[in-house]
């Protein structure tokens, strides 16, 4: 008889990295409907070019470096997704495209792949871009079509118009939840982060210590300095941030202690920002700048090994 | 050991090629990333750090028995300086736009490590016309670099080549390249792709060597 | 009923009732084998010299080997018959091992054995010789010589006697079977160890997923003196002795260190059913009962003589349902894959899974996306991820300033993680350990 010889464990569980990029993908499905609703076929658009070149340009990479092509992980979907739901949607179609490009070949293929990043390639790419064409990335305009009994009045021709950071008074505190506000494609509609969130988390795929950290630190916070603590955590890109993109597992520490570090230092540099710098959103480089701080939290912390104890007598 | 690098045409290429001063030694960076936010720029940069290169190599070289060891950088300092200076004149009075558009970087040519290292390493222990060859070639092998960085910063931060517009109106330029952080990672993955590029060629003439 | 436990820890094969669906209600059956192949090296130390030679006709309960050293145990002919050999065998160890094969005559004919009477009144200097005349070593899996076990260094005292009956590995239901079924045999084991050793508290530990064998397990303990009962929750690795005695009396055993260095003693319930055996009736540990599960016909709980040849015993099931993909002994999370099936049990193997084509391939491994699994799987709380990074990069002093030494093998990183890497701890352990010395 021909026996495989091989040590243990010789069953493992389901679960593959296939499957939790799958979990992250369903639970951005809500995100993504009302982010298409509310902007139109236009944001739709801008979300297939992103997933699309992500995952071409994961290929071209992997197949010019004579490397095994991995795309059916659906890393690069994922990557892909989280960018194109980080754009306005009245951007040109070119933009996202080319930043899906940077994000996989110059974030991860370019520093070793899967696992080797050293930040999150979709915020990375997105930084970099906000940097680079700082115009066409920061007109938002208002929704095409709203949701529910609100007094925003949805425009089909791409009005452009501030967001609730810079005006929050414009906008009620339900269509700051539901998403009737201009914003990037997938970080408006509040209420569909939050059932991504719960999906997550019922699933096992996150745990709950970097956005319960990262969301809790930005409210306290803007309380303690004078913002009203809800409309802080429900304008801007922090519920996007912390549930899709500070919970990225190659970017953020490896133990609980260490999560909850990550989730406040974001915290608090995003109020710092918000407050004392001139961007008027700072989750995008709060969240890169504690990726850079990663390595160092895990150096500085330890989990007490089982059997560290004086001997007993 | 090949010969190539004792006659002052090996010199030349050497600078140019196998010890090019950015890719290569990864000497003077600073110069490097501040003068390619356009081409003209850094062919202006590079000329000047050429004039100042090859006169300081051939001065230093001719004076080599005579500067005393002990207070050899003050005086190889010294000649760079006043050499640093006469371009610096020569940039203000016939290119004013250049002295402009490089400002500070021209004096801080003084400091430029390619000058002082050559001036340490090759032209205190070479003949003058070798210390000439390496000047010249040091020099091209900088202006051959900046211009490099300088071609493709500025058609990704501005859309032209050497002021003139090559991707029309509706391009919309890459800010991030013509600034400092792009600098640097445009700087970074050149030197990526030259290092790579030089690997293959060594190893390829490597086996050549071993079939011999 | 509180259930204690340990942290971390993980659910193997949870979906599938960790795969003992098939063999927990089934009874035991004894099974005769045609021929035997003892090994000598079955316990943990040196091999025991053989004192048969072929052709020698040789009775159950019959020395074959004796022991070597003072840690040594004798070896027992299994089955009645002829020796037909002392053989050099390739088993499962690094090198062959020397085998004494007998031929079944199917009398069963056992040698003269007497007991030193009931555990409770015989004398309690005689226990610790008579378990070692008997052969017993650890029958959860290391088999480690149970009087060694039971003879403490000078100065080192010990409160406490726990008696493994977690059984959390996959698969396996011999020990839930044995609890069952011969209840008041495990708890007299207990208790004769209890009086060898001087410890006043014995604890015998069940995890909660074998309810009806804590229930039968009480009611024998019920009326013994200073032995109590002790649910567990069900989560692997319970039965590994770190996690047993942390969820059992709260204390640990020190880095480096041995459990009696918690005061604590573990045995296996077999072992313990063994020492009963002998000390009741001076007989030897002969045989041992075996789990067979997978893709066989009759999944069973086998009551098997050591030294039966896995052919046979894979066909005291009814053989296989489909063609053999992969054979392991003990569960799935540790268990050893065997080259064929010409190997044979011995007194440690608690089970033998077969398992078909489909399932014995696994898939490759990915790169790591420090999913933090791993981390929190651990039951040592150690983190795989960094020993991995550590132990590929050649790193190994890193790795032992990291506990690497700490790891108890169990396999729980390699069960949860998502990109299916195969943790390389056992090579970094030995190697470790062989530089040191």
């Amino acid at each position: 008889m021909n026996l495989r010889l091989s040590a243990g464990p010789h069953f493992v569980a389901r679960e593959s990295t296939q499957t939790l990029m799958l979990d992250v993908i369903i639970a951005l499905i809500p995100t993504t409907a009302a982010g298409v609703y509310l902007f139109g076929i236009r944001a739709a658009w801008v979300l297939a070019i992103s997933v699309i070149s992500a995952v071409l340009a994961e290929f071209i990479w992997q197949k010019l470096a004579k490397k095994p092509v991995r795309v059916s992980d659906l890393s690069a979907v994922v990557t892909g997704l989280i960018l194109g739901l980080n754009m306005p949607p009245e951007v040109p179609l070119w933009l996202p495209a080319i930043g899906s490009f940077l994000a996989i070949m110059l974030v991860k293929q370019l520093f070793g792949g899967l696992g080797q990043n050293f930040m999150n390639p979709a915020l990375l790419a997105r930084g970099v871009m906000l940097v680079s064409w700082p115009a066409l990335m920061s007109v938002y305009t208002l929704p095409v079509r709203v949701l529910g009994n609100t007094s925003v009045e949805a425009s089909a021709d791409a009005v452009s118009a501030a967001t609730a950071l810079i005006r929050p008074s414009a906008y009620s505190t339900y269509d700051l939840l539901i998403g009737n506000i201009p914003g990037a494609i997938g970080e408006v509609c509040k209420l569909a982060i939050i059932i991504g969130f719960l999906y997550l988390l019922f699933v096992g795929t996150i745990s709950w210590h970097i956005p319960v950290c990262f969301v809790g630190t930005v409210a306290l916070l803007s309380w303690i300095l004078g913002s009203d603590p809800l409309i802080a955590i429900l304008s801007g890109g922090v519920l996007f941030g912390a549930v899709f993109m500070a919970t990225d597992y190659v970017t953020n520490p490896m133990l609980n202690i260490g999560h909850i570090i990550f989730g406040i230092g974001c915290g608090v540099i995003v109020v710092v920002i918000r407050k004392f710098g001139s961007y008027p959103e700072g989750v995008t480089f709060a969240i890169l700048i504690m990726n850079i701080l990663t390595p160092l939290i895990d150096r500085w912390t330890h989990r007490r090994v089982y059997g560290m104890v004086k001997k007993h007598a | 050991m090949r010969n190539e690098k004792t006659t002052m045409r090996g010199v030349f290429i050497n600078g140019v090629l196998n010890e090019n001063p950015v890719f290569r030694l990864v000497l003077g960076v600073c110069p490097t990333l501040a003068s390619t936010t356009n081409a003209i720029n850094g062919l202006g940069m590079g000329a000047a750090a050429t004039f100042v290169l090859l006169g300081s190599n051939i001065v230093i070289s001719m004076l080599r028995n005579f500067i005393p060891d002990k207070v050899r950088i003050p005086a190889f300092i010294v000649v760079i300086s006043t050499f640093v200076t006469i371009v610096q004149m020569l940039i203000q009075a016939f290119v004013p736009s250049l002295y402009e558009a490089l400002g500070l970087f021209i004096p801080l040519i003084v400091v430029n490590c390619i000058i002082l290292a050559r001036a340490e390493a090759f032209a205190s222990k070479n003949s003058v016309l070798h210390s000439a060859a390496d000047g010249l070639g040091m020099g091209a092998g900088f202006t051959l670099a900046l211009i490099i960085i300088g071609v493709v910063r500025e058609i990704l931060g501005n859309g032209s080549v050497f002021g003139i517009d090559v991707l029309g109106a509706s391009f919309q330029p890459m800010l991030l390249a013509i600034m400092a952080p792009g600098g640097f990672i445009i700087f970074g993955l050149i030197l990526g792709i030259v290092n790579s590029i030089v690997n293959k060629i060594g190893k390829r003439s490597a086996g050549k060597g071993a079939e011999a | 009923m509180a259930r204690l436990s340990f942290k971390g820890g993980i659910h193997p094969l949870k979906e599938i009732h960790e795969g003992k669906h098939a063999t927990k209600d089934k009874g035991i059956r004894a099974y005769m084998p045609e021929e035997v192949c003892i090994p000598l090296d079955q316990h943990l130390g040196a091999p025991s010299t053989p004192v048969v030679k072929k052709g020698d006709m040789v009775l159950v309960g019959q020395v074959i080997a004796e022991a070597v050293g003072p840690k040594g145990i004798p070896v027992h002919a299994s089955v009645s018959g002829e020796v037909t050999g002392v053989v050099q065998k390739q088993l499962l160890h690094d090198k062959p091992s020397t085998c004494v094969c007998i031929k079944n005559d199917g009398a069963d004919t056992w040698v003269e054995h007497a007991g030193l009477g009931s555990v409770e009144t015989a004398p309690a200097d005689q226990i610790i010789p008579a378990v070692r005349s008997a052969g017993i070593c650890g029958m959860g899996g290391a088999c480690f010589p149970t009087h060694a076990k039971m003879t403490l260094p000078e100065g080192q005292t010990v409160d406490t006697i726990i008696l493994n009956g977690s059984e959390c590995e996959t698969f396996i239901t011999a020990d839930h079977r044995l609890m069952l079924e011969q209840p008041e045999q495990v708890v007299d084991g207990l208790r004769a160890a209890m009086r060898a050793m001087k410890v006043a508290k014995g604890i015998i530990a069940i995890e909660e997923n074998k309810r009806n064998a804590y229930e039968a397990i009480t009611k024998a303990a019920s009326a013994r003196e200073g032995v109590s009962v002790a649910l567990l929750k069900t989560k692997y690795p319970q039965g590994g002795e770190k996690q047993l005695i942390h969820a059992v009396t709260g204390r640990e055993v020190p880095s480096g260190g041995l459990p009696m260095h918690a005061r604590v003693v573990v045995l296996n319930v077999a072992t313990a059913a063994a020492i009963a055996d002998a000390v009741t009736q001076g007989k030897p540990l002969i045989e041992r009962i075996t789990t067979v599960t997978g893709c066989v016909k009759e999944p069973s709980n086998l009551l098997l003589r050591v030294g039966t040849p896995v052919s046979e015993v894979i066909a005291a099931c009814g053989g296989t349902t489909e063609e053999p993909g992969k054979m392991f002994f003990g569960g799935s999370m540790t268990g050893v894959a065997l080259p064929d099936d010409t190997v044979n049990v011995t007194k440690a193997n608690n089970c033998l899974v077969v398992v078909n084509k489909k399932d014995a391939v696994l898939k490759d491994a990915t790169p790591c996306i420090r999913c933090g699994r791993c981390v929190a799987a651990c039951p040592i709380m150690l983190n795989p991820m960094r020993l991995n990074e550590l132990c590929e990069a050649g790193n190994l002093e890193e790795a032992k300033k990291n506990n690497m030494m700490d790891c108890i093998l169990c396999g729980s990183c390699g069960y949860v993680c998502p990109a299916k890497i195969k943790f390389p701890f056992k090579e970094a352990k030995d190697k470790i350990a062989a530089r040191r010395i």
